[in-house]
This record gives structure tokens, sequence and C-alpha cells, in this order.
């Protein structure tokens, strides 16, 4: 298990993607698992970022491979319950001209992962990702 | 890391990582574009949403004066993330 706590910055992406990727080799993760977390991860990130109620000004990430199961949670101190996996919402019933990118990032997420959750327990939003490793 | 280039032809070429982070870079080339072009992505290892929406922007702009921007050389992860966000119907990939 890795946890690391980062800035509530979208300047801590890099050493957001240096914690998923230092958890990608210890746990030998492919090409295509690592993938998939590094994005998901970027879009909750990112979306705590802009949309994040919390009162702290940073955010946890936890890593935890159990056999062919990885699962990364995003936790942020927060007064109230907010779930940023629901910010926005995709439109894709929209002419092209008019279609806009909020909410994207969020479906392509749901698309890769095998699941995802948010919860909130004794002060903490909790976005859970989990992805089910093909070797 | 990231880098956005225009080669001789015109190519515009993309490499490394296109994250959040790199959106005001790609931003600096591409809002200048006012041409149809070829974008080449057989360097570019990753793109998430954030780089989905300025190539969207690009194109819808481009589209306003009958021009568009082209999509090659995608590596298979990175096509996938255009199928999911269904931009294979808005763009041609190849």
């Amino acid at each position: 298990m890795m946890r690391q706590q980062f800035d509530k910055d979208i300047r801590s992406l890099d050493a957001v993607f240096g914690f998923l990727r230092r958890f990608a080799a210890e746990e030998r993760l492919d090409q295509r698992a690592s993938y998939v977390l590094d994005l998901a991860v970027e879009e909750f990130f990112t979306n705590i970022v802009k949309y994040g109620r919390g009162t702290g000004n940073d955010v946890h990430l936890e890593a935890i491979r159990s056999g062919r199961t990885v699962t990364v949670r995003l936790e942020e101190q927060t007064p109230v319950p907010f779930d940023v996996t629901r910010a926005t919402q995709t439109q894709f019933d929209v002419p092209f001209e008019e279609r806009k990118p909020g909410g994207l990032g969020i479906h392509i997420a749901r698309e890769m992962l095998d699941g995802l959750t948010y919860d909130y327990v004794d002060g903490t939003s909790r976005i859970t990702l989990t992805k089910h490793l093909e070797t | 890391m990231f880098s956005i280039s225009v080669n001789d032809k015109g190519t515009i070429v993309l490499s490394g990582r296109f994250d959040a982070a790199q959106v005001d870079t790609a931003r600096e080339i591409l809002s200048s574009l006012d041409a149809s072009a070829v974008v080449d992505f057989r360097d570019l290892d990753y793109i998430s949403s954030a780089g989905l929406g300025i190539l969207l922007a690009t194109q819808q702009r481009l589209k306003k004066g009958g021009k568009a921007i082209k999509l090659v050389n995608m590596n298979r992860m990175v096509r996938d993330v255009f199928r999911i966000a269904r931009f294979d119907l808005i763009f041609e990939i190849e």
C-alpha cells in the first residue's frame, strides 16, 4: 500500500503521476491499467482542485493492490458531502457545434474503470477507483 | 514532458503526455491555427480530457470556416480514449 499527500493545486499533477508511476512499477501493472489509473486520477484530482469544497489545502492518495484488483482512493477533508464524480454531466445528444468538454473526463474514467464510488465518512470525502488487472 | 510543434510540412506534432497542466502550452499553437492541418500523435503517450477539450475547441472553430484538423498515428490507448469520448465521430482519424 502506498499513501501520499498532495497540495490541492493543478501544479501537483506531476507529483501525482510520479506517485502512480512508482506504484505501477512496484506492483508491475500492465500499460493499460497504468494508463487508466493515470487518466482517472487526473480527472478526479483536477475536479477536486476545481470544484472541491474542502476546508484543507491537500488531497490524500492511497493505492493498494489486492490480487488482480487495484484500488486508488482520493480523500479530501470537507465540511459537507460533495460528490465531485457528479459535478458535471457529458452531453452527447447535442450537435457537434454545441458540444462542450464538461464531464467528458468522468465519462471516460467511468468507462475505463471497473468501479467508481463516492462516500463521505467522518468529514472526509472519498472517491474510490477500482481496476481489475488482465495479467 | 509534453511538447507541441509544427514541422516543415505544416504538420502539428504532439509528443509526451498531454495532461491538464499542459493546456496552455497546446493552446498557444492551436489557437493560432487558421487552416486545415494534420496533427501527428505518433510520439504522444497519453492524453486526458483536458487535451480533448482543446482539440474539440480547435475543431469547432475551424469547422465554422470549412476547415478541419485530421488526427494521425494514435497509439491504441489514445485511440480508445477518443472512441469512448465519441470523438471518432468529430475528427477524421487515420
